[in-house]
């Protein structure tokens, strides 16, 4: 047949359908007459090699990995046979001159011949066209589905039920052989054979057929007489060769004459034999799957040379060419366009498009991450008050920052604050994993507690307390939600600069230096300040931010100063120590308004 | 169109096994072949006889299998002592002009499948589904299994007379509507000989399948 004269595409397309023709009804005899271990579930999967003539068959036979399909010509037929392999023992006082021999020899029997081939007819006008492929196509689904009913209706079907039923213990076995030539039968084996001839399907210059020719009855081999042993639980099925994938198939070109056995169904991807590399099989079926195969379809070399491959021939090359050609893609058609044949070389089907979110937009449908709480944050209020006669510099709260470096509109805030804020701003500028969304809500919040503290300022001297606009803080308050600190005062407008910033310094001075003489202020402020104290304490560990108060220390030096000293890396046992301070100033600020409420009582009477 | 038509060879069958083989002949034999959508073939097992069938796997054919032999059945059961047939018909879907007296869409019948059974009488209190033939002494049984041997082999040619129709006859295959389950739209009628609208049924059929039309 001159394949040349044909066009590439229509020929490749033909070349794919038969080839896969071939692998197709091989799969199916296989999976009908030779037993294997088959995987547990075929699965939901359906692999591109199982749309080939929409019949879903599942794992394919690790034995045809190991069968140089690909480099079959055109012309050559495949013959499987289908052997019964059964041990007949010869006794010794029959055969005393052959006593040395085995007792047992094994009896080979073939029972079923498959031809599957294409048969050139030159006096065929070539068909050519996309609907006649199709049509040969769609023939050819029906042939295969013939074929498969045919296998379980023959009588050979009854012993690969058996053998699977039984396993080793039915007294025979079945094994395979699949070349290109069928060897000659005995006479007495024709004679009790039966022939089927499948009606063909027309093909480009020619048809496709497939025949079987099989054993009418069975009984002779005594096939019932199989032994039926309870099930056994195998404890090592796992580690068990006779399970194993990786298992090499057995050279049985030299151990059991021509017939190629195989015990076991390994798993596609693993080579048979570890002395053989990555078969194509396993790489043939991802090749299907590619759109772009720089290597030819059928290009790996048989690995494993039994006497019964295929030789090869002139046109394998030309055959493996014209099965990498691209086809065009199917046109929208009539009906019968549905039933198109899953070309290799179409586009591939793209694998499954995961929703892959970038990663910072993976971010906005969940919650902003929140940074760890400040240590200081997550201390419980109660071990929070104010000690303003607490000599120690270090117990110094950090001053309430009003506005951030977001909020410029902000209202300005006293010389401590400013700095804290300008502080906790660059923390807040270093914390890149800030959530934009905090943006609007530092600037509001700042606000907010410049509300909230400014009566805190007007009313005593206590030091601010302020309200870092770390995240840290943004966490404090998301625990605590919208919920209203109890110690929260009135808002009252923020004072001026100057005022502010005196306030502050006289504040601070007055901590720092820790007088008994304090101006009034309840009980309940001086909680709220002591909270916010912690609030916006600095963590314990150090941090470059901590050194980057530059622009904060031209007008308030004495604030800074003592902030600076509070900036500076702190330990827990800064920490414990700042809370001795504060319990101290607690009991101070109780003495005093006790001090007060009777000296006032007195002054009535 | 031609429709092709296919006479199946006739079988005389107990009540008992009627399910069995109409549902290995209709599922396995038939549908099989026209279901040529992707299928997952499902393997079926007689309970009856030593034979394996195979099905599409859908779920939904074989309900309406079981829905159409569970009416076979109770036909049976009315009309007993008659030669029953149910008729597998696959047709196209034209969609005809309507005219002042027709206004329904016609049917192009492209094949057509008759499966004859010949129904023994209902014997009450005879338990026919006896796996364990070979312990039973009886000589009614014993005649019973030849009897079983003979319908099993006579299935057996059955569906190897399906599967060679199958074969022979592709051409006149149409377009396939769909590939779910059954590629081609079908119906499943039921008949007994007596039946006095069974010949008018035939010739109704056989007059709307009598224009050949080319397929596309």
């Amino acid at each position: 047949m001159d394949l040349h004269s044909y066009p590439h595409g229509e020929h490749g397309r033909f070349e794919q359908i038969f080839n896969q023709f071939l692998l197709k009804s091989l799969h199916i005899i296989l999976d009908s007459r030779v037993p294997m271990n088959r995987p547990p579930s075929r699965g939901g999967e359906i692999r591109k090699s199982d749309r080939w003539f929409n019949l879903v068959l599942g794992d394919r036979p690790a034995a045809m990995d190991s069968l140089s399909f690909w480099n079959r010509s055109l012309m050559e037929p495949m013959v499987i046979d289908i052997i019964l392999v059964q041990e007949s023992r010869y006794s010794l006082s029959e055969h005393d001159s052959r006593s040395t021999l085995a007792t047992e020899m094994p009896a080979e029997t073939v029972i079923e011949r498959w031809v599957v081939q294409y048969e050139h007819q030159r006096s065929m006008a070539p068909q050519i066209g996309d609907a006649f492929y199709k049509k040969t196509y769609k023939k050819s689904i029906i042939l295969l589905r013939s074929v498969y009913s045919m296998l379980r209706l023959l009588p050979a079907y009854k012993a690969f039920r058996k053998q699977q039923s039984f396993k080793q213990n039915c007294g025979f076995e079945i094994n395979y052989k699949v070349c290109s030539f069928g060897s000659p039968l005995l006479r007495s084996e024709e004679e009790s054979m039966k022939n089927y001839s499948f009606i063909p399907i027309d093909a480009q210059q020619g048809c496709l057929s497939v025949s079987v020719m099989y054993r009418k009855d069975l009984s002779d081999f005594n096939l019932d007489s199989c032994v039926s042993h309870p099930i056994e639980i195998i404890s090592d099925y796992v580690g068990s060769p006779l399970t194993d994938p990786m298992r090499a198939f057995p050279c049985t070109s030299s151990e059991k004459g021509h017939s190629i056995s195989f015990q076991t169904r390994g798993r596609q991807s693993a080579p048979p034999s570890p002395f053989q590399p990555p078969h194509s099989w396993s790489s043939g079926l991802q090749r299907e799957l590619s759109s772009q195969q720089s290597q030819p379809y059928s290009a790996s070399p048989p690995l494993y040379r039994s006497p019964y491959e295929y030789s090869s021939s002139p046109t394998e090359a030309y055959i493996q060419r014209n099965q990498n050609q691209r086809f065009p893609a199917n046109q929208k058609a009539p009906c019968d366009e549905i039933l198109s044949p899953p070309f290799s070389s179409s586009p591939s089907p793209s694998p499954p498009t995961k929703n892959v979110i970038p990663f910072h937009n993976r971010r906005h449908p969940e919650t902003a991450p929140m940074s760890i709480p400040h240590p200081m944050i997550a201390r419980s209020p109660r071990y929070l008050s104010p000690n303003l006669s607490d000599p120690n510099r270090n117990s110094l709260p950090p001053l309430s920052p009003r506005n951030t470096k977001h909020d410029s509109s902000s209202h300005e805030s006293p010389s401590g604050i400013r700095s804290i804020r300008r502080l906790d701003s660059t923390r807040t500028g270093e914390m890149s994993n800030t959530p934009t969304n905090a943006g609007p809500k530092l600037s509001r919040d700042s606000k907010e507690d410049s509300g909230r503290f400014s009566s805190l300022l007007s009313s005593s001297s206590s030091p601010r307390v302020g309200l870092s606009r770390t995240s840290s803080r943004l966490s404090f308050q998301d625990d605590f939600g919208d919920c209203d600190c109890p110690f929260i005062v009135d808002d009252v407008d923020p004072p001026d600069n100057q005022t502010s910033s005196n306030l502050v310094a006289r504040n601070c001075s007055e901590v720092s230096s820790l007088a008994p003489s304090t101006m009034k202020k309840s009980q309940d402020a001086a909680v709220g300040a002591l909270v916010h104290m912690l609030k916006t304490a600095p963590p314990l560990r150090q941090e470059s931010c901590y050194y980057n108060t530059q622009s904060s220390k031209t007008e308030f030096e004495g604030e800074v100063g003592a902030a600076s000293e509070f900036f500076k890396p702190r330990k827990a046992s800064d920490a414990f120590e700042e809370l001795k301070v504060y319990r101290q100033m607690k009991d101070l600020l109780l003495s005093k308004s006790a001090a007060h409420l009777v000296s006032k009582e007195k002054t009535e009477f | 169109m031609n429709c092709e038509i296919c006479q199946l060879k006739e079988l005389d069958v107990e009540h008992f096994e009627i399910h069995e083989v109409l549902r290995c002949k209709i599922l396995h034999t038939i549908l099989f072949h026209r279901a040529l959508g992707l299928v997952r073939p499902k393997d079926i097992d007689l309970e009856l006889f030593e034979i394996t069938y195979v099905q599409c796997g859908d779920v939904e054919l074989e309900r309406k299998v079981d829905e159409k032999i569970d009416q076979f059945l109770d036909r049976v059961d009315k009309h007993p002592n008659k030669k029953n047939q149910i008729c597998l018909s696959f047709y196209e879907v034209k969609n005809k002009q309507p005219t002042w007296f027709t206004n329904k869409v016609e049917r192009l019948y492209w094949e057509q499948w008759y499966i004859n059974l010949n129904v023994a009488p209902h014997q009450k209190g005879h338990s026919g589904k006896s796996t364990s033939s070979k312990i039973v002494v009886d000589p009614e049984a014993e005649e019973r299994t030849v009897r079983r041997a003979a319908l099993e082999a006579s299935l057996r040619d059955v569906l190897f007379q399906i599967i060679r129709f199958v074969n022979e006859k592709k051409d006149h295959i149409p377009p396939i509507p769909n590939l779910e389950g059954v590629s081609f739209p079908y119906e499943i009628t039921i008949s007994s000989s007596s039946d006095s609208a069974f010949g008018m049924e035939m010739f109704k059929r056989m007059l709307q399948t009598g224009h050949p039309t080319m397929l596309s």
